[in-house]
């Protein structure tokens, strides 16, 4: 796995378990196949003529963009996943996701006010869980998704130690 | 409820020797008892209620003998006992329920904790503790003080978004309970023996611009080192431990004149915009000779004179000062409200200046404070969180030596001056690169930063300048952002993540590079300020080694102690403003 451009050179960056993608494609299908079968509706209205109104074309185009849309996120997700990562450091996390808008974070230890572990149905189901880093500032918006869940469960025990060790005030 | 009830040092100062207990008189009582507020709040509090009654009836009854019809109807004597009867009833009921109120509201301050229970269907206990106090106001609206009667607001890092509030105290009370709870979570008071904790502490806190000089010639910022050391000799009696902490005192820093307030109501953003739309509205009347257009400018102008009121209202009479405790900030008109800031409280600052102000020179001031941006009410919290309305640049300099009382530069005011006004990499500052200048083709010579040895100093806006400070020690995270357009210019935001408030420190189209390197440094540095802050109690961030000079320090210091506790503003040059932490 190479570094991206606004990473700090030479982190070793540690990845979330390639089985979160299942998590991102049910929500992905959850999400926008219902949008895309709704907003067919109009569509399935013309062509069996109960409507009048939509034309034909704005029935069919406003779907079927919707439809690519949907696919090219869902082309996306393999790699959104993979760029996710995280790295300890001595004494801050680092966290960073995404391809197209990347964000590279650092949480000092010291500042972390608490670590939440949430677990949805189908993260229980594979075995996955997600650790989020709560500071004093809302802006704090480290999410590490996709953890095996002894992985978090470490993680979760490792930043808590590390961060009762660097304690500062606000 | 007394004046003087609160005894600094008692169980929280555990190592100190137990002194005698002092004879407990009538009119003192001991630390820890709980204690109520003012009988008449659940009156002040529920004023509306019953000015809504007293109006609906009186109306009723002042027309009737306007009219001149009888004020009772027919029939009214067979009705009377009734109609009394009822009123009693409801009557009794309120009143039981503001004395029920008000006997279940009780606080005390002890072993390093303020505790508050309301309640009396729903209890609730409520406490914080003192050193993690973030902000101390008391606030007086119209009716409470003409009752002489105010409200303490205690803003706590780790209460939620919450803060303990106390309504109503006698403002001598509430004026003692501030000093109390400023005195013990300073950490002053567990020392009070020791004498030495305090000594140094103000004058590291308040006063120690390098050189008084260099901030526009303002006098009182050198003097506020004095102001420090007076409240050592007697704030915190090392022999009279009984005796109620004081008020410390404080030195006025500046004051905003009315006239200067309503230039800057006039100069403002919504002015601009009514004089167009009214130019507009008039124009178009004109044109299409429709009279419909003023109709519209009728609610628009109510709505525009209550919005100038409130910010007149909030806004005169602005004083800042300045004291051991932290910065004094008093403002308002009908409702006065008094706030203290202690040290190391404020998580960021913006300086920002609309195209209008810029021929007078005014700029505006907001913070970033734990506790205020959380507040529910979003028209308090906007106030609440104005550090300076509208002042000179040599205001801003002299509210800045408050905040960043070492800015970690040799030459704070011309690093201020290219932040607020300048481009390029005047002043130190480093900018967009030349080949993003499409991304920002206005404001690539503006977008930059400049980081001195204490704070992050972040610039932007051509037209609406904004300067931000985020002292080190204060950042809590931070984060890389690149999208698409900036990679292909290859440039980066940086975003600072503070506390919540109206400060969002984010650093725009940097180079990559630069960025990168900013991280990593700014990472470092926040480190090391974490480091050399140990606690939370502000006197006690002095290293111990520095004791017996620092009581001989006091000493000197608390000499010019008359001419510092007249709390003027005149210009004294004095050299307690070098005293480095």
């Amino acid at each position: 796995m190479h570094t991206e451009a606004i990473d700090p050179p030479g982190i070793d960056w540690q990845r979330v378990s390639p089985k979160y993608v299942t998590v991102r494609l049910v929500e992905w299908a959850a999400a926008n196949l219902a949008a895309v079968l709704v907003l067919s509706a109009p569509l399935a209205m013309v062509l069996l003529g109960w409507w009048r109104w939509p034309p034909l074309w704005l029935a069919v185009t406003v779907p079927a963009v919707m439809l690519l849309a949907a696919l090219w996120r869902l082309v996306l997700i393999p790699r959104q996943v993979r760029a996710i990562g995280y790295a300890e450091r001595d004494d801050d996390l680092l966290v960073r996701s995404g391809i197209f808008f990347q964000r590279t974070m650092a949480v000092p230890y010291g500042r972390m006010q608490y670590v939440d572990i949430a677990v949805g149905p189908v993260e229980r189901a594979l075995g996955l869980c997600s650790v989020k880093l709560h500071t004093a500032s809302p802006g704090t918006n480290a999410h590490i998704p996709g953890l095996p869940a002894t992985e978090g469960a470490r993680l979760r025990e490792q930043l808590a130690a590390r961060g009762e060790a660097r304690l500062a005030g606000l | 409820m007394t004046a003087d009830g609160h005894l600094p040092g008692q169980p929280p100062a555990p190592t100190a020797p137990a002194p005698p207990a002092p004879v407990p008189d009538s009119t003192e009582t001991s630390d820890g008892d709980w204690r109520r507020v003012h009988p008449a709040s659940p009156f002040v509090r529920g004023w509306f209620a019953l000015a809504a009654i007293i109006f609906f009836f009186g109306r009723d009854l002042l027309e009737r003998m306007l009219q001149g019809q009888a004020v009772f109807e027919n029939g009214f004597a067979r009705r009377a006992p009734w109609l009394l009867g009822g009123g009693a009833l409801v009557l009794a009921v309120a009143v039981l329920g503001f004395i029920l109120t008000w006997y279940f509201t009780k606080y005390q301050v002890s072993g390093g904790y303020v505790r508050v229970n309301t309640g009396f269907l729903f209890r609730q206990h409520r406490q914080a503790r003192l050193d993690r106090v973030q902000a101390i106001d008391i606030v007086q609206p119209l009716l409470a003080r003409i009752f002489g009667l105010a409200e303490l607001k205690f803003e706590v890092a780790d209460a939620g978004e919450s803060a303990v509030r106390l309504a109503y105290l006698k403002i001598g009370d509430a004026r003692q309970l501030r000093a109390t709870i400023l005195a013990r979570a300073s950490g002053a008071v567990p020392d009070a023996r020791a004498g030495t904790g305090p000594a140094s502490g103000p004058a590291a806190g308040t006063g120690s611009v390098p050189d008084p000089g260099t901030i526009a010639g303002h006098g009182t910022i050198g003097g506020t080192g004095a102001v420090g050391g007076t409240a050592s000799g007697e704030l915190y009696p090392g022999d009279h431990p009984a005796r109620p902490a004081r008020e410390a005192p404080e030195a006025t820093v500046l004051a905003v004149p009315p006239s200067r307030l309503i230039g800057s109501l006039l100069l403002s953003e919504q002015s601009f915009v009514i004089v167009v739309g009214g130019a507009a509205s008039v124009v178009l009347s004109a044109v299409t000779d429709n009279r419909a257009f003023y109709f519209y400018l009728v609610p628009a102008a109510l709505g525009l004179a209550a919005g100038y009121w409130n910010f007149f209202n909030k806004g005169y009479n602005f004083t800042a000062a300045v004291s051991p405790n932290g910065i004094r900030l008093r403002y308002g008109l009908l409702d006065t409200q008094a706030q203290t800031l202690p040290p190391g409280r404020i998580q960021a600052v913006k300086i920002s200046q609309p195209p209008l102000w810029r021929p007078l020179g005014w700029y505006r001031m907001q913070v970033n404070v734990a506790g205020y941006g959380a507040s529910g009410n979003a028209v308090e919290g906007n106030t609440r969180t104005i550090l300076l309305p509208v002042g000179m640049f040599s205001d801003v300099l002299a509210m800045m030596s408050l905040v960043l009382p070492d800015p970690g530069t040799d030459a704070p005011a011309a690093v201020f001056a290219a932040g607020l006004s300048g481009r390029d990499s005047d002043g130190g500052f480093v900018t967009t690169p030349r080949r993003a200048r499409l991304l920002a083709p206005l404001t690539w010579r503006r977008n930059g930063y400049a980081a001195t040895g204490t704070a992050l100093l972040i610039r932007s806006g051509r037209w609406w300048r904004h300067l931000v400070v985020v002292p080190h020690q204060r950042t809590q995270s931070m984060a890389l952002h690149q999208g698409p357009l900036a990679r292909w210019f290859r440039v980066a935001d940086l975003v600072l993540h503070t506390t919540a408030g109206p400060v969002a420190p984010r650093l725009t189209q940097a180079g990559l590079d630069e960025a990168r390197q900013l991280f990593d440094e700014q990472s470092a540095r926040a480190r090391l300020a974490r480091k050399r802050q140990t606690t939370e109690q502000w006197l006690r961030q002095v290293v111990p080694a520095t004791a017996p000079n620092a009581v001989t320090g006091a000493a000197e210091v608390a000499a010019p102690l008359p001419e510092a506790a007249a709390g003027d503003a005149r210009p004294h040059h004095q050299q307690e403003g070098q005293q480095h932490g």
